[in-house]
């Protein structure tokens, strides 16, 4: 019982590893975010100035916010129906369902953008397809637009999205169903009075975890659209790397943003939460 | 000298008082039961001796050694927790082998020492299996086998029993007291369960929040309870203020009263024995507890509990006229 | 009931299709020379033997397998590191180890490696080098899972019990944890492993980010031959897909074997 605190050295690699690459990064970015661009001290508020007002960046957070509600919204709506129809049907099926959501949660990024390409680019299969028989809508398909891009995130979100909310159905007991028959309810009243609600935690978090997702997601919308697309981390990323004129202390403004707003989406999640006290 | 000595035991959680001075002696080869309800304080002790949580202040003494900021490792203490804390990853050879390769015994010793522990616990050809495949009951053996193959100087069972069904229970008990004759191992006993505990101890040390109230025999601690508690805890004493057993018996007392169910006679005749306090009242209700009836029982608007085995001779309805009769030497004074 | 059960199925079947059809259609395409009307033609497996006859190829895979497995083991011994600290001596700071591997979930995707590239391409040797920013900024990535995975399996296990158990037997603190409890938790954990290698095998954009041209992975590799081949693009997705579906399934068994495992436990 000898109180050597030797065993305190055991925390020292995490403790490195976690200032080093996690809290100096990210204080530091914030920190640079005030700082006048091309210079090395000082203090402005230009750089978040710059970003709400220049309209190449407005349209930047816009487009950014609308993709990601938007992608998530959907993918939500997919999985309530694919998690609600495993609820109710057990068997052989469900396994195979779970197993391929587990499988094409990995199909992401460049090969998931790659793969829309190949059906729906400007030589794709559904295209030609498309100006073959004269389906206008397949022929000029518009892959290479927000429009485009908001299919590919929507597809990345549905097997996260339903991978959560598969066990949230686990809470929906059967006898609550049986009473709420027995009271005279259908299975209308049933999801919109009592499933809905008592799912609605695990509904929001599931929401914020693909806002998220699709927030930061960069990969895609890379492979696709290179910097031809106006999204916040085409926007960020690209005052850092690549052919333009680096702009760093602009950029960590930007990553500011895109924190702010994932913490945020975190954050709402959580008051909405406790305020139903479930 | 006591073998195992607790001097002014004193253990704080935050502001918690768990431990309040406790002073206990336990002699050598000696089956000790720590006995009393949930929260008391009798596993802190426990686990004080064993070294798993450090007392605020007092003296731990074990072997004329005092252990009281020693290492657990360091205290020869072999230890049967209430999970049974058997190593998932390793058979039962391999759990028992662990602390003897620990200390570094010639490979012949571990296998004689295993093979004699297996035998005594009774689990011989079990040797290979992993813990996941015996039974809760086959398990708590094991453990108890890895306590008692490390030699120790005490060996510690912290409610070893409560997660087994009652009917195994029963047969545990016997064969962990059996082990203990056999061996003559130092043995200290925890356990909310009274039945448990007068079957198995030589002596029981009663906890109620953070104090011993009573220590002795079983006989003396079921027989002659000398707080309001003991009596309450151990055998479901009727339990009187003073007033009410003065009008109950009609003599005069100076403090409380305890009184066993059992030793009140109920009969549908007034009886004429001059030695015991005899009294009326009237059947207010009844429960069946396993063999035994306990009445509840109206004397003048006090209640009285007494018991009466299943198949005696008289069963009284509710609401019958009853006599009561107890003798005096039943009437403990607390 | 019955109408509902349907309804159900019919549901899965749709989402399962619409969840399925691009993964064909890519496998399709690295099969045929052509297409361009309803059905592909000429069967082929030209681009698959191109690609495995690259070496540029393989090395690409060799240094995503090993850019995904040494930052998780280095990872995973620290974290279990720092657990033991906070397990056994120090429980009441786990709430500040959990926010700190809590933190990457809010600087995901391009963000972290763009703060780490912004801070460290400034600074001296070593600490500028591609390699050692690319796995360190690995590590902070994949910290949740690995963290998640070590704490739910050491409360799983009542690791605590084994711990005293194993000191009345004569280990010290440091023996116990590390030859009792990590023994009995790595089953789990390799769950965890196994979900953080997916990720790491399938990054584009930290390494892109911090490594650039610098350091050619698998995901890099397939950038690069995006721009060259359709066909060879989608033999190298399949490929790449392939692998990561033999790491989850790895993770995948080992899960049902330690749910039979419990099973046994129960009766």
């Amino acid at each position: 019982m000898k109180q050597k605190k030797t065993y305190l050295l055991a925390l020292i690699p995490f403790l490195v590893l976690c200032v080093l690459f996690e809290l100096i990064p990210i204080i530091y970015t914030i920190i640079r975010s005030f700082v006048p661009e091309g210079e090395d001290f000082g203090f402005t508020l230009a750089n978040y100035i710059n970003i709400f007002t220049k309209p190449l960046y407005q349209k930047a957070i816009v487009n950014s916010l609308i993709i990601s509600i938007l992608s998530s919204i959907i993918g939500l709506i997919v999985a309530f129906i694919g998690a609600k129809a495993v609820h109710e049907s057990k068997g052989k099926l469900n396994n195979i369902f779970m197993s391929i959501l587990n499988m094409v949660s990995n199909f992401s990024g460049v090969p998931l953008a790659f793969a829309y390409i190949i059906m729906f680019g400007n030589v794709g299969v559904m295209t030609m397809i498309g100006s073959n028989y004269g389906i206008e809508f397949l022929a000029n398909f518009p892959l290479y637009s927000i429009f485009g891009l908001l299919l590919i995130y929507v597809y990345f979100q549905i097997p996260l999205s339903t991978l959560l909310l598969i066990p949230a159905f686990d809470a929906i007991r059967k006898e609550w169903k049986e009473s709420n028959a027995l009271l005279g309810g259908t299975n209308f009243t049933f999801w919109t009075k009592i499933g809905v609600p008592i799912l609605m935690p695990s509904i929001l978090s599931t929401f914020s975890v693909l806002f998220a997702n699709a927030l930061a997601a960069y990969a895609s919308a890379y492979a696709l659209l290179m910097n031809n697309v106006s999204l916040l981390p085409i926007r960020l990323s690209e005052q850092f790397v690549g052919d333009l004129v680096q702009r760093p202390e602009f950029g960590s403004a930007i990553a500011v943003v895109l924190m702010v707003f994932m913490i945020a989406a975190i954050m709402i999640q959580n008051k909405l939460t406790v305020k139903k006290g479930i | 000298m006591a073998y195992i000595e607790f001097k002014n035991i004193n253990k704080f959680y935050g502001d918690n008082h768990v431990l309040k001075g406790i002073n206990l002696k336990i002699e050598k080869g000696q089956f000790v039961t720590l006995l009393g309800p949930s929260g008391c304080g009798k596993s802190t002790l426990l686990r004080s001796l064993a070294g798993l949580e450090a007392v605020t202040d007092g003296q731990i003494i074990l072997d004329g050694e005092d252990i009281t900021t020693k290492e657990p490792k360091d205290r020869n203490i072999g230890m049967v927790f209430q999970q049974y804390s058997l190593f998932p990853n390793m058979t039962v050879e391999e759990n028992l082998a662990f602390g003897l390769k620990l200390k570094k015994l010639p490979q012949e010793e571990i296998h004689e020492r295993i093979s004699k522990a297996i035998k005594i616990v009774e689990l011989e050809g079990k040797e290979k299996a992993y813990p996941s495949n015996l039974s809760g009951g086959q398990q708590q053996r094991v453990a108890l086998a890895r306590g008692i193959v490390m030699q120790p100087k005490v060996l510690l069972l912290d409610e070893p029993l409560s997660a087994i069904d009652a009917k195994l229970r029963k047969s545990l008990q016997l064969s962990i007291r059996e082990i203990h004759d056999k061996l003559g191992l130092t043995t200290i006993f925890v356990t909310h369960d009274q039945d448990e505990a007068m079957v198995m101890s030589d002596v029981i040390h009663l906890f109620h929040d953070g104090v011993i109230e009573q220590s002795g025999t079983p006989v003396e601690v079921y027989t002659r309870p000398v707080t309001s508690f003991a009596a309450s805890f151990i055998g479901n004493y009727n339990i009187f203020e003073a007033d009410k057993i003065a009008k109950l018996t009609g003599t005069e007392w100076k403090t409380k009263v305890a009184i066993r169910p059992e030793t009140i006679m109920m009969s549908k005749a007034p009886i004429a024995n001059d030695d015991r306090f005899k009294m009326e009242g009237v059947i207010k209700e009844h429960i069946a507890r396993g063999n035994v009836l306990r009445y509840t029982i109206d004397v003048g608007g006090i209640e009285v509990y007494a018991d009466a085995l299943f198949r005696s001779v008289s069963i009284f309805q509710d609401g019958e006229k009853v006599y009561l009769s107890i003798a005096e030497h039943n009437c403990v004074a607390i | 009931m019955e109408t509902n059960k349907k309804g159900a199925k019919l549901a899965i079947v749709v989402i399962i299709a619409y969840l399925l059809i691009p993964l064909a259609m890519t496998l399709i395409y690295s099969l045929f020379e052509e297409w361009i009307d309803v059905l592909p033609k000429r069967f082929t497996l030209t681009a698959y033997m191109e690609i495995f006859s690259d070496p540029v190829f393989w090395l690409s895979v060799g240094r995503t397998v090993l850019i995904s497995i040494v930052p998780i083991l280095l990872c995973t011994i620290i974290v279990l590191l720092a657990m033991y600290v906070t397990y056994i001596y120090k429980p009441e700071w786990d709430k500040y180890v959990q926010i700190l591997c809590t933190i990457p979930y809010a600087v995901q995707g391009v963000i972290l490696p763009i703060c780490v590239l912004s801070l460290y391409t400034s600074v001296p040797k070593p600490f500028n080098n591609r390699i050692f920013l690319l796995i360190s900024t690995y590590m902070i990535v994949i910290l949740p899972y690995i963290y998640q995975g070590i704490r739910n399996n050491l409360h799983g296990i009542g690791a605590n019990k084994l711990i005293e158990a194993a000191q009345m037997l004569g280990a010290s603190k440091f023996y116990a944890f590390f030859h009792v409890v990590v023994p009995n938790i790595m089953n789990g954990v390799t769950v965890s492993i196994m979900l953080a290698m997916a990720i790491v095998f399938g990054d584009f954009v930290i390494v892109n980010t911090l490594a650039g041209g610098h350091f050619q992975t698998a995901q890099m590799y397939l950038y690069d031959v995006m721009k060259k081949s359709g066909q060879r693009t989608c033999a190298v997705i399949v490929v790449l897909f392939v692998v990561t579906l033999l790491i989850s399934a790895c993770a995948f068994f080992i899960q049902r074997k330690k749910e039979r495992g419990t099973e046994n436990g129960v009766h």
